[in-house]
Order: C-alpha cells, then sequence, then structure tokens
C-alpha cells in the first residue's frame, strides 16, 4: 500500500517537494499542467492542489495525508489529524489597519468596524472572543488594499515580510498567531496505513 | 419542492439494497441471542441530555411540545436503550441482550456519510461487566461486519480506564487531562507538544509518543515502558484477553490497539473500538462499555454495545461494486384475463403482475420485455417471453404445487 499526498500549489510548493525528497518521495520539478503525478519508484501519488483545498481532500480520504498552512486549518476546521509541525512557511495572521488610523497606538476599534480578510473564520472568532461587533467582509485577494480605499477598517491577513503591508501603509495592530507548514492526516487512514504515515512522519521530522 | 437538507428518499432498488443488508445484521444479532426492542423516534430533552451530556445534546434536532417541554429527536440509540431499560426491564433477567435498527437524527453539516437522519444497527449487553462480555460484543462486531459483506474491515481498539490512568500516573489534573484527551482522540500531535510543553513536568513529555502508539499486544508493553507503574492492569488484562479471543478464531488479525483511539461520546468507562475499511476516510461501527450510563436513569448496571451506520455500510458496499444481490423482487408472471389463474399462481408462492391494459398477445409481450418478466399467461396459455415457447396454464399450475414454481 502506497501514499495518496497532497500537495498545496503557491508558496509552500518548492519546500514542501525539498522534504518530500528527503523523505525519499520524488515530486517532479517541472510539473507542468498536471495535476496528479505519481513517483514509480517510492509508489507515492501525489495531487497538487490549491492550498485551502488540502484539509477537504484529506477529510474525505481522496488524499492519505497533505502538506498544509496552520493557517488553513483553521480556517477550513476539517477533521484531519495534524501530525508534524514541519517549521517551514512561517508567517502571521495579524489584524492590520492604516497606519493614520492609531488602532496600532492603542486607539479603540469602533463598533461595528468593517473587516476585510480571506479569512473569515478566523476573524470572526478573533472579534467574538473579544466581545467586539465587526462587520466582516470577505474577499478573495488583494485584501490589503481595501482600507486604502475605504471598503474596509481594518484586515485581517497572513504576513510574511511585512513588506506588502508597508507598501499599502497598514500597521500590525495586533497578532492572532503565527502560522507554519503541517503534515496531516485522514484519521482513518491513520491505522490503515500505519506503517507508511508513521515512517513519513519520522523522515519529515528528522529534517528541521 | 425541496428535501430538507440531510435527508434522502430511497429508491425501490436502493431500499431492498438496504433491507438486505439489514436482514444479514439482523441474522448476525439472533445468532447471538439477541433481541430487537424499538423507543420513540422523540424523547424529553432531559433524557437525551442525561445520556449524552452538554455537547452532544447541542447536536440533536429540538422542539417543543404545546406545554412547552422540550423534546429532541434521538441522535443515537444506546441512550433510549438506556432508558427503556432502567425503567421498564429493570426487573428482567440479566444480562439483557437487546439490539435496534432505527433512524436517528442529528443536526450536523452533511456530507459523505454523514447525514442529518440516518439508520444506526447495533447491539447492548447490559447487566454483565466481565471480560467475556467485552469478548462477545467484539466478536459481534466483527461478525456482523463479515455478514454485511465487508470480511476486511479492520477494528482498532483502546481502554478508556487505561488512558486515565496513564494521564493520573503522568501528573495531571483532572482539568488538563480533559484536554489532553480532546487533543489525542483528534490525534493532534502539534497541540499536544505544544501543550507538553508548556506543562514542562518531564513525565507528561511521553504524551505525544504514546498518540502514536498502535499495533499488537507489543504496544501494551510498550505503554508499561512508557509509563513504569501505571494503575492500568484491569484495562489491559481486557484488551489481552480480546486479541487473545479474536487470535483462537483467527481474527486477531484484524484488530489492533490504538492507544489515541477515544471515542466522541462522554459515557464510555472501559473498552472502546472502531472498525473502518481501507478506502473510506470516515469509520463504519463503533462501540465500547458504558458502565455509568444506566446510573444515570437510577439503575446502576454495567454495560457494552456497539453501533453500526448502514447507510456507511452501503457506501462501503458501493464502493467495491455492488450490494450483494438483494433477493429478487421482480414479477415472475403477466397474467391477463382470468383472475382465478393469477390467483391460484400466487397461492403457489409466484410473483404475479395483473395486466391491466387488455388482453391481446403482442402487447402483453412487449409489456413483459419492458418490465423484464419472464412469463406471460393469456387465455389459458402460458407462453416464455424468451423464445415464445407455450403450454397450457394448468401444467405450469400442477409443477408449482410439485416444485413450488420458483
Amino acid at each position: 500500500m502506497s501514499l495518496t499526498i497532497a500537495v498545496p500549489k503557491g508558496t509552500l510548493l518548492d519546500e514542501s517537494r525539498r522534504r518530500l525528497a528527503n523523505a525519499g518521495l520524488r515530486l517532479p520539478e517541472d510539473v507542468g499542467r498536471r495535476l496528479v503525478l505519481d513517483d514509480p519508484e517510492s509508489g507515492a501519488r501525489f495531487l497538487l492542489l490549491r492550498p485551502s483545498d488540502v484539509p477537504t481532500y484529506v477529510e474525505f480520504g481522496a488524499a492519505d495525508c497533505g502538506v498544509v498552512g496552520a493557517d488553513v486549518l483553521w480556517e477550513t476546521e476539517r477533521s484531519v489529524s495534524e501530525l508534524a509541525d514541519l517549521n517551514f512557511g512561517y508567517c502571521r495572521l495579524v489584524v492590520a489597519g492604516p497606519r493614520a488610523s492609531g488602532f496600532h497606538q492603542g486607539r479603540p476599534l469602533p463598533t461595528f468596524c468593517r473587516v476585510a480578510s480571506k479569512f473569515v473564520r478566523s476573524a470572526e472568532s478573533y472579534f467574538a472572543e473579544r466581545d467586539l461587533p465587526v462587520q466582516i467582509i470577505p474577499l478573495h485577494g488583494s485584501v490589503e488594499i481595501s482600507p486604502v480605499v475605504g471598503l474596509a477598517d481594518l484586515i485581517v491577513d497572513l504576513v510574511a515580510t511585512g513588506r506588502t503591508l508597508a507598501e499599502h501603509d497598514l500597521v500590525i495592530v495586533d497578532e492572532i498567531a503565527p502560522s507554519t507548514a503541517r503534515f496531516v492526516v485522514n484519521p482513518v487512514r491513520f491505522r490503515a496505513k500505519y506503517e507508511e504515515v508513521t515512517a513519513l512522519l519520522e523522515r519529515l521530522q528528522c529534517d528541521v | 419542492m425541496r428535501l430538507p437538507a440531510g435527508t434522502r428518499d430511497w429508491l425501490p432498488e436502493e431500499l431492498a439494497a438496504k433491507r438486505a443488508l439489514e436482514a444479514s445484521l439482523r441474522g448476525v444479532f439472533a445468532h447471538f441471542g439477541y433481541r430487537e426492542a424499538a423507543t420513540p423516534s422523540f424523547e424529553r430533552f432531559d433524557v437525551i441530555e442525561a445520556g449524552l451530556g452538554k455537547a452532544l445534546g447541542e447536536e440533536s434536532f429540538r422542539f417543543t411540545d404545546r406545554r412547552g417541554t422540550t423534546m429532541a429527536l434521538r441522535p443515537e440509540m444506546t441512550t433510549p436503550i438506556a432508558r427503556l431499560v432502567s425503567t421498564r426491564l429493570r426487573g428482567a433477567p440479566m444480562p439483557l441482550r437487546l439490539c435496534y435498527i432505527a433512524p436517528v437524527y442529528r443536526y450536523e453539516e452533511p456530507q459523505e456519510g454523514r447525514m442529518r437522519e440516518f439508520t444506526q444497527a447495533g447491539v447492548e449487553l447490559i447487566g454483565n461487566g466481565s471480560v467475556e462480555a467485552d469478548v462477545e460484543i467484539m466478536l459481534s462486531a466483527l461478525e456482523a461486519l463479515d455478514a454485511a459483506g465487508l470480511p476486511d474491515a479492520h477494528i482498532d481498539v483502546n481502554h478508556a480506564a487505561i488512558v486515565d490512568a496513564v494521564l493520573r500516573e503522568v501528573g495531571l489534573e483532572p482539568h488538563e487531562a480533559r484536554v489532553v484527551k480532546g487533543l489525542l482522540g483528534r490525534r493532534n500531535l502539534v497541540a499536544l507538544r505544544a501543550f507538553c510543553a508548556a506543562h514542562g513536568t518531564p513525565s507528561v513529555q511521553v504524551l505525544p509518543e504514546l498518540a502514536l502508539l498502535r499495533g499488537g499486544e507489543e504496544v501494551l508493553e510498550r505503554l508499561l515502558r512508557y509509563v513504569p507503574h501505571p494503575r492500568v492492569d484491569g484495562g489491559i488484562a481486557r484488551l489481552r484477553a480480546i486479541l487473545a479471543r479474536a487470535a483462537s478464531i483467527s481474527m486477531g488479525h484484524r484488530i489492533a490497539i490504538d492507544f489515541a483511539l477515544l471515542r466522541d461520546f462522554e459515557y464510555y468507562t472501559g473498552l472502546v473500538f472502531e472498525a473502518y475499511v481501507p478506502e473510506l476516510g470516515f469509520s463504519l461501527l463503533g462501540g465500547g462499555r458504558y458502565d455509568g450510563l444506566l446510573g444515570n436513569f437510577g439503575f446502576q448496571a454495567p454495560a457494552v454495545g456497539w453501533t453500526v451506520g448502514v447507510e456507511r455500510l452501503l457506501i462501503a458496499l458501493e464502493r467495491r461494486g455492488g450490494i450483494p444481490a438483494a433477493e429478487d423482487a421482480a414479477a415472475q408472471y403477466l397474467v391477463a384475463g382470468d383472475d382465478r389463474v393469477a390467483r391460484a399462481l400466487r397461492e403457489r408462492g409466484a410473483r404475479v403482475l395483473r395486466a391491466l391494459g387488455g388482453s391481446e398477445e403482442a402487447t402483453l409481450l412487449a409489456e413483459a420485455r419492458v418490465r423484464a418478466i419472464p412469463r406471460i399467461v393469456v387465455a389459458g396459455i402460458c407462453i416464455e417471453v424468451l423464445d415464445g415457447s407455450r403450454c397450457p396454464v394448468e401444467e405450469v399450475l400442477a409443477a408449482g404445487a410439485r416444485d413450488g414454481l420458483a
């Protein structure tokens, strides 16, 4: 029995490929437009997916396991087992606002302020925990322009270097949580393919 | 005209497959001496809550009657059975062996294998706390999966008391143990490692390794190595007994110990187990020992049982190219004209469709072909649809009296 592994396209792809290679699984460098790739040597099958789809494939068992950012796990709330922090793809989920707003210097947030985000659930629970009624504005990209053009008062977004924030004259108001890549597995496949999954887990963790 | 989310209709062929599966489960229940009981579809909410606790009570569909009493559609069958036994069967000779096949209702996000109305089949062995009872329950679960057509289904087992003892032994306070059990059950190693790092005590650092522990009897030895003097002997002895009995009937290879297996329901106190097949991403069957549950209804009695999702079994069977053929319910004769002929055939056990559109032979043959009926009867003559051969219907009736027509 060999493993079907969900791999996120985008920023985590290159490092995922390197970690998998160290674990003896070869995901080709040039994948072209293919989304399903087999490694004949190890027998592993890779599914190249949108990062936010990785937990879904794993929960349903279409993939046995996968690599995915913690931020995606918080947002999708799929029941998958988080077996390891792979310690790469470090970024932070933050609340940010325009420098001129003064929110970062302690000026209280207005009630019902407008918060634009791709991370709707994380944003909702952050403000709910603080008993602050806000209006969440779901967006799918370019969130950082929303305060500039007057769509939102605040954003909740991932920050890696902080350059994008700076370019739009935004500053961090609060850090919600740091995020890194995680190795996740379908809870039943953990049992059904115990030897394969734990062997891969061990080899992925060796490399830090 | 839309169905409520998470519900479904059953077309005749679909229902035939479900009924055939239920019949094979009932066969296993009968072979083990379990008798079927039924309870109402809804209960007073306080009954459901007494059995399941707050969290799962939240998943129930609730409504109020005209007096304002809160009711709930039953989200599972173990609690209603516990109520039934504590009230009306407490004087019955123990142990009681009861089974059920019944729809249950949960308010959760519908997805494959998770509907808002689904069918549970299961057994409850009440009034006996022995190892033998645990073994009987485990083996009946394996037999049921075999009978359902999944002889390669595997079962993972654990013992709630072992986990509780280990968590006490490594020095966790009850509220910390609850958190850790939540993380163990979801096998969230990342959060578990963070918890252990924050806790700091050297003894708790074994927990992440325990969360990955799974296998045969050797797992119990390793457990004792990790946690030198746990008060876990009873649980370990039970798991050993179960593995030994399963091995004695060549089912040992289908059972593994998984230290992180913890069922959702709060009521489990001892053995817990779950069954799965490799190609499905969710478990099919689950169960365990719940010695405290009946006490919630004022009747102290140990109990152990399991339940299986009938629709989940059907999904597993469909993925393998179909349900074992349901007993063929298609009609065998299309009869025109004489009502006495139709009646005589039915009396001999045949499935007979009465032609309602006249008695012209060509029309009847056409209808028989559409409905896949092998024979038509018209004007006293029985005609084979396939080759057109014919004989007087009296001959068929006479032969039917001899060999049952089938």
